[in-house]
């Protein structure tokens, strides 16, 4: 399987390539669809810009990216568009190695299940084959690197490519079943966005399955496990946070970069539910309603973990979606990430209802949101509204898929 | 009859060397104000008809600054409505300061420069600073040297630190402060005498930090400037009661008057004007005592005819230690000095300066080892030693 995929690679980097070189980079770094205030390119090369002058980047509420990222293009500056190449092509890898292990988990499930008779007589088709399966990590890595959305976040230089390279690599460290890895890029992909943290409970789940320590609360080595992968976790995430400190020698980051996706003070347009809400509201409820907008993306966790404990993998891609839809500053690449794990369940497809309305509005409302725009801003026809119709519409679309591929799984 | 013509003749040489010294004093009276031409820029910021007195109120600024000596070409008229001309004028082409009629400031020969809506906050700091486009025509422009002594005078609708135009935007005292010091940096006035009539007229000059500037104001901050008095046939207060006793004031004026700046900050005291006036020298370089009216609203050319020589010798460098005392000692700015064109020209590539601390790129690199060792085995160190 290795050559499909280094063709399928080879593909992509070219195609990032040919963009580079052409004039629609410009263009495509400008969109609000694919740099959000937390991952813009010109953020980062502003902050470092001050930096070379003396001046913490934090000052001000240009730069909101964590310290690794300054030490990691501090010196990569010049060579920014290969590493996001890399990292890339290193998030289709990881994904293509995760899913080749989840799968050989999977058929040795089915495997076992169908030895025990489990399964009742008409599932025939469902039964999962190797040669079925066998395609579906290189559909995976195809489907995260050809994906329009991730091309656009790759030519934009957006950062959210490395959020997504570490989460994809905690997604390869959880099912290799390295809980020491998984918490270490758990935490590292949390310090990055503070999202990740929701991740915890399926990679906890899906350990446990792997070590078949069953999911009860009673018993005794069910919370050994989770306290020892907790502590990891925790632990990695306060020396990560204190090995920043000693970047800049100062605590400014947290404020800018954690304050600033909880508080949600910079309310540009994107493809998220926030800005137009608080565009319009008075101060006086800002507070309430910024709490209510960011425990609609931690709330989801719990209840989804005690109903899809059985399927923990597709639990994280769940929580993925969730939070693509409902975090603070979404962007086109984070949809790309959780939109790379589709082929691994297209079993389920004969039954999802509405796949055609559903694909419909994905692909009419990312062609609308140019449009829009261009009719709000520049002709000054449309309003905001309009476009926050379409980013509604966007996310209904993604919420549908994703509760009736829930539905379906289940 | 010997020692009379000598002692006739030594007369003589005295009368003729003191007639000489006197010419030689009136000749460096020439040089005792540093300005060679007057500008005016004269704004009214409101429009509707019950701002009567606002336009009253600069025009007759403009009146007594045109009777004084400058010339239209050298005033920049911003009105922001046409009251003359206003439907609501019972009496048409007439701008009156003075109740029953008494003088019309709109005459024949009234140029306004900015009219209506061209009156905004945008025009009057690009006429200040100079930043006009090309196809803007003369009249509209401010043309002044670093030689210009400039009258501003400024009335309206105000507040704590911000003037409104047209009802629709506002100038802040610390924009007008800036926009003052780019003239100075620009070397577009000599001096300049800044008068505002508008309520807490203080604080718009509150924050000026450019040097050779007056600053008049016709209420203190927290209070209102209140206007004089109506007419009963037009229907509208007339003028402001600071411009009222300023306009009386100048119109004692003439061109030779010796009057001088400390009588023009007794104009309106508190029992007649109700506000305090308040005024604002720290940054002025000459004593007030010593500045004439003339110098700022008029255009006073001084021409004497004589037919004696006068020598103008460098000894007029002393001139300048016989300023008054209390001069500010700032060093005279060379024009060459103020632009690093040296720097501009010979940009030296970025240098990056910053460099992370060791200890984090070593705390850093650390644990990325612990973690892969941590991960694939310690027995993956016996290949590397």
């Amino acid at each position: 399987m290795a050559a499909p995929l280094v063709l399928v690679v080879l593909v992509a980097v070219t195609l990032r390539a040919a963009l580079y070189r052409s004039s629609l980079a410009a263009f495509i770094s400008e969109r609000v669809e694919v740099a959000s205030p937390l991952s813009a390119w010109k953020r980062v090369v502003e902050g470092l810009a001050l930096l070379d002058l003396g001046v913490s980047p934090y000052s001000g509420a240009i730069f909101h990216e964590t310290p690794l990222i300054i030490y990691l293009f501090h010196f990569l500056i010049e060579y920014a568009e290969l590493v996001f190449m890399i990292t890339d092509v290193l998030t289709a890898v990881a994904l293509y190695l995760a899913i080749q292990d989840y799968n050989k988990v999977v058929f040795k499930k089915q495997k076992l299940l169908i030895e025990l008779d489990k399964y009742a007589p008409d599932v025939a088709e469902l039964i999962r084959t190797p040669m079925e399966m066998h395609y579906i990590p290189l559909k995976v890595a195809l489907f995260y690197l050809l994906n329009p959305y991730t091309v656009m976040s790759c030519v934009a230089k957006s950062t959210c490519a490395i959020n997504n390279t570490v989460i994809a690599f905690f997604i390869l460290a959880t099912i290799k079943g390295s809980a020491f890895l998984s918490a270490v890029f758990l935490a590292l992909a949390t310090y990055q966005s503070l999202y990740p943290v929701t991740l915890f409970a399926p990679a906890l789940l899906y350990l446990l399955q792997r070590q078949f320590i069953p999911i009860k609360p009673k018993s005794k080595s069910f919370w050994l496990y989770t306290m020892q992968y907790a502590a990891l976790y925790l632990c990695s995430l306060v020396v990560i946070i204190c090995l920043s400190f000693f970047l800049l020698n100062s605590w400014d980051f947290i404020p800018s970069v954690y304050g600033f996706i909880l508080s949600v003070p910079d309310l540009t347009p994107n493809i998220g539910l926030f800005w137009y809400f608080f565009a319009e509201m008075f101060e006086h409820f800002s507070l309430f309603f910024v709490c209510v907008f960011q425990i609609n993306v931690f709330f989801y966790t719990i209840p989804l973990a005690v109903k899809l404990k059985e399927h923990p993998v597709f639990f994280m891609f769940v929580q993925l979606a969730i939070i693509s839809i409902f975090k603070s500053y979404p962007t086109v690449g984070d949809v790309a990430l959780y939109m790379a794990f589709l082929p691994v369940w297209s079993h389920l497809y004969r039954f999802l209802r509405n796949i055609f309305i559903l694909s419909c509005v994905l692909i009419v409302c990312s062609l609308l949101f140019p449009v829009l725009w261009h009719l709000w801003i520049y002709a000054g026809s449309a309003n905001s509204n309009f476009y926050y119709a379409i980013t509604l519409t966007f996310n209904i679309g993604q919420v549908s898929r994703e509760t009736r591929r829930t539905f379906t799984s289940c | 009859m010997a020692a009379a013509l000598s002692a006739a003749a030594l007369l003589l040489g005295c009368c003729g060397a003191a007639l000489a010294s006197g010419v030689q004093d009136q000749a460096e009276q020439f040089f005792r104000s540093g300005h060679t031409n007057n500008w005016a820029v004269l704004v009214c910021t409101s429009r509707f008809w019950f701002n009567y007195r606002h336009v009253a109120n600069t025009l007759s600024v403009y009146r007594s600054v045109k009777r004084l000596g400058i010339p239209d070409s050298h005033i920049v008229l911003m009105l922001a409505d046409d009251m003359a001309c206003n439907p609501r004028n019972p009496k048409p082409a007439t701008v009156f300061s003075h109740k029953n009629m008494e003088l019309n400031v709109y005459g024949d020969d009234v140029e306004v420069d900015y009219r209506s809506y061209e009156v905004t906050v945008e025009n009057f700091l690009r006429v200040l600073t100079g930043r006009i486009p090309p196809s803007t025509p003369r009249s509209k422009r401010l043309l002044s040297d670093d030689r210009s002594n400039i009258l501003i005078y400024m009335t309206g609708h105000g507040g704590n630190g911000f003037l409104k135009f047209q009802d629709s935007e506002e100038i802040t005292n610390v924009e007008l402060a800036d926009a003052f010091e780019q003239m100075w940096q620009k070397r577009r006035y000599n001096e300049l005498l800044f008068i505002i009539d508008t309520c807490q007229g203080a604080s718009m000059y509150e924050r000026f930090y450019s040097p050779n500037i007056m600053a008049l104001a016709s209420s203190q901050v927290g209070e209102d400037s209140l206007s004089h008095q109506p007419d009963l046939g037009i229907g509208v207060h007339l003028m402001d009661r600071y411009t009222f006793y300023v306009l009386e004031f100048l119109e004692e004026i003439h061109p030779a008057s010796q009057t001088n700046m400390n009588d023009l900050f007794q104009v309106c005291p508190k029992s007649l004007c109700v506000s305090t006036p308040g005024h604002r020298t720290d940054l002025f370089q000459r004593d007030p005592q010593n500045v004439l009216i003339t110098d700022f609203f008029g255009s006073v050319r001084k021409v004497e005819i004589t037919t004696e020589t006068i020598s103008l010798d460098r000894d007029l460098a002393g001139f300048e230690n016989e300023l008054p005392k209390d001069e500010l000692a700032t060093e005279p700015l060379k024009y060459a000095d103020q632009l690093p064109v040296a720097q501009i020209i010979h940009q030296k590539p970025k240098q990056k300066d910053w460099h992370p601390p060791g200890g984090f790129i070593l705390g850093l690199w650390a644990l990325i080892i612990m973690v892969f060792f941590k991960t694939y085995g310690i027995k993956h160190m016996k290949h590397i030693f």
